[in-house]
């Protein structure tokens, strides 16, 4: 860091890559930095699932509480008091079947971020794909996919996202058999795709459109440019800041709604770990062991406000002009 | 105004038909058959013929789908019977008309979705005022920080914990009593008391949202130059605040508050969960858990009508609150 401040002022001024001014500017936001930490957190905790629970000595499908007597009382839950926390499960067990909310909870971010981000790559690249062909090609183009955006648009989504899970589900398996787990991710993630990529694709069709009769395009065009070479080269450099942008807000609405899925029973199903189903137990189970709740609870509040915190810091440091007021 | 309507009315009615074919066909002709999903696992082929008949859905599926548009329009007749003009079928599960379920539901949606909107909307406002009004200072630093953090909070999180700390905890005092549906025309009392904890629940996060969206609406506003000049010829910043400014900030809440109450009139799907609120939203949700498709097109329809209704409400309202807007 010294050494190249000091470099900087012998040489005079250095040019810097819009990049590395974008990062210069990232770095100095604290709270973009701690956020992005927070975020890379979760990330690196759903990665090593496997090797923390390793550690710990704990999996997410043994039934403990059921095969070690003492852990759970008459009516199914823990006989320690705050959902059993000791120094064994730290987090506690989880009532009736007494598996340790611990290592689910990994499992279930695990699970959920995975979704998320399959999602989120599905989702930008197809508002990349549609809404810079809407704003670059115009004409009939334009038309079909602006009026296509503004279907999906006035579908009702959870309703769309309860009812067509199943469906999709379906288009795999024979639905008298029983779906295996591949194929209900697999149908999660489409649903979530279908309507989870028009707010891009309109603000990308924008700015395709605004960007379309700049001179430098014009000039790209005149000197014989192929229009995939236009976009290429001239108009996805541009548009970089809004894919960012509303790819950081997307996944922790994603990570959320494949949450109400699971809470409204038509998500992941038992025995794969998911966070959201976290929630239809605690929800079961609220009267008489509220701490079950807590902490896949928390952690979610933890990780969604850290990634919208982070995506006004990404906002901020490829536009500082819109700077947070 | 009037050709402004007609012209959208025009639009909608176009979206929903496409929306109708799309839902039907995808329910009705992708799984191979929408009746081994209600003969259930264990279904011989003879009971199957059966089911598909008393489904009434032998036909292919564009006759089908003719029928039930044509049921809609006109009316027609079921083997479990006469089903007058507006007819959306018969539940697969208990043969009622799904028309009847919908209307007996929809008071309590309605009732949710009125109680919040008028909570989360007169809050969400007012604080977002003040934060803009107090700019910068503490009391606006700690609402910003407040509503980005309740704004991230989930419904069937912080749901059931409301329900263990004032309704089911081991003491004497509950602060809510259990939350339940009474009709409004029984007993506004108790229609009351049985919604306000659904009502706070749900507006925490709709408040959150809105607070945050109106402060930001509201200073953008206040750097406008006509904002400035205003003052500039001594107008006090009272007045221009809620004349111009807030005026101003009122056309991107109104379009918030239409998406939002468009949606929710389509049924408030977890909050209706969580409180076990017998409302669309419920209704959806348990017509996907027994496959019962013809309810859930039901309900699908209704909720996508009051999202393009709204919209076109939404579209009214600017020439109300902006002069400049002329609808043609």
């Amino acid at each position: 860091m010294v050494p190249s401040e000091t470099r900087t002022a012998e040489a005079g001024p250095v040019g810097r890559s819009p990049g590395q001014l974008i990062w210069r500017r990232f770095r100095r936001d604290r709270v973009g930095v701690i956020s992005g930490f927070v975020v890379l957190f979760f990330f690196v905790v759903g990665l090593c699932a496997p090797l923390i629970s390793k550690l710990y000595g704990k999996d997410p499908y043994t039934r403990y509480g059921q095969i070690e007597p003492g852990l759970l009382n008459g009516f199914g839950y823990p006989v320690k008091p705050n959902g059993g926390i000791d120094g064994e499960f730290w987090f506690g067990l989880e009532p009736f079947l007494g598996r340790d909310v611990f290592t689910q909870l990994l499992y279930g971010i695990r699970t959920s971020l995975l979704i998320a981000l399959a999602v989120t790559v599905l989702a930008t690249l197809t508002g990349i794909l549609l809404g810079i062909a809407a704003g670059y090609l115009g004409g009939r183009w334009d038309f079909l996919i602006s009026r296509f955006i503004d279907l999906l648009m006035a579908f009702p989504q959870q309703l769309f996202f309860v009812a067509f899970l199943p469906i999709v589900a379906t288009l795999f398996v024979d639905p008298r058999e029983e779906t295996p787990t591949w194929v209900r991710v697999v149908s999660i993630v489409v649903v979530l795709w279908v309507l989870g990529w028009m707010t891009l694709g309109r603000i990308l069709r924008g700015a395709t459109l605004a960007l379309r009769e700049r001179e430098f395009v014009e000039a790209a065009k005149v000197s014989g440019a192929s229009p995939w070479r236009v976009i290429r080269k001239e108009l996805l450099p541009n548009v970089v800041s809004p894919v960012l942008v509303q790819a950081t807000y997307m996944l922790p609405n994603f990570v959320t709604t494949a949450a109400a899925l699971s809470f409204l029973g038509v998500g992941l199903v038992e025995p794969t770990p998911d966070w959201g189903r976290m929630f239809a137990i605690g929800a079961e189970v609220y009267e008489a062991d509220i701490t079950y709740m807590f902490f896949p609870g928390v952690s979610m509040v933890i990780f969604v406000v850290a990634f919208n915190l982070l995506g006004d810091s990404v906002r901020d440091a490829f536009d500082p002009k819109s700077g947070r007021r | 105004m009037l050709r402004f309507l007609l012209r959208r009315s025009l639009g909608a009615v176009a979206i929903l038909l496409i929306i109708s074919a799309v839902t039907f066909f995808l329910f009705y002709a992708i799984p191979r058959n929408p009746a081994l999903l209600a003969c259930g696992k264990s279904c011989t082929p003879d009971q199957l013929a059966i089911v598909e008949r008393n489904l009434g859905i032998d036909d292919p599926v564009p006759v089908q789908y003719w029928d039930y548009m044509t049921g809609i329009f006109a009316g027609r007749d079921f083997p479990a019977g006469d089903c007058p003009a507006p007819c959306l079928g018969y539940s697969f599960t208990n043969n009622q008309p799904v028309l009847d379920t919908i209307l007996d539901r929809l008071p309590t949606t309605v009732s949710l979705t009125l109680g919040g909107a008028v909570v989360f909307l007169t809050l969400g406002l007012a604080f977002g005022m003040l934060a803009a009004w107090h700019r910068g200072t503490l009391l606006d630093k700690t609402m910003s920080s407040a509503s980005l953090v309740l704004s991230s909070l989930q419904i069937y999180f912080i749901g059931p914990l409301a329900l263990a700390v004032f309704v089911y905890n081991d003491g004497d005092f509950h602060l809510f009593s259990q939350p339940e549906y009474v009709p409004f025309t029984e007993d506004p009392g108790g229609w009351f008391a049985g919604l306000l904890l659904p009502w706070l629940v749900l507006s925490t996060i709709f408040t959150a949202n809105y607070t945050r969206m109106a402060r930001a609406e509201l200073i953008e506003q206040l750097q406008e130059d006509h904002v400035r000049t205003a003052r500039a010829k001594g107008m006090s910043r009272s007045t221009v605040f809620f004349r111009y400014a807030w005026r101003g900030s009122l056309i991107p809440v109104v379009t918030i508050f239409g998406i939002d109450l468009g949606s929710l009139f389509g049924g408030a799907m977890i909050t209706e969960v969580t409180f076990t609120l017998p409302g669309l939203g419920r209704l959806a949700v348990d017509s996907v858990t027994q496959s019962n498709l013809p309810m859930l097109m039901g309900v699908m329809l209704f909720a996508a009508l009051m999202i393009v209704l709204f919209n076109i409400l939404v579209d009214a309202c600017y020439a109300l609150i902006d002069p400049r807007v002329r609808l043609a």
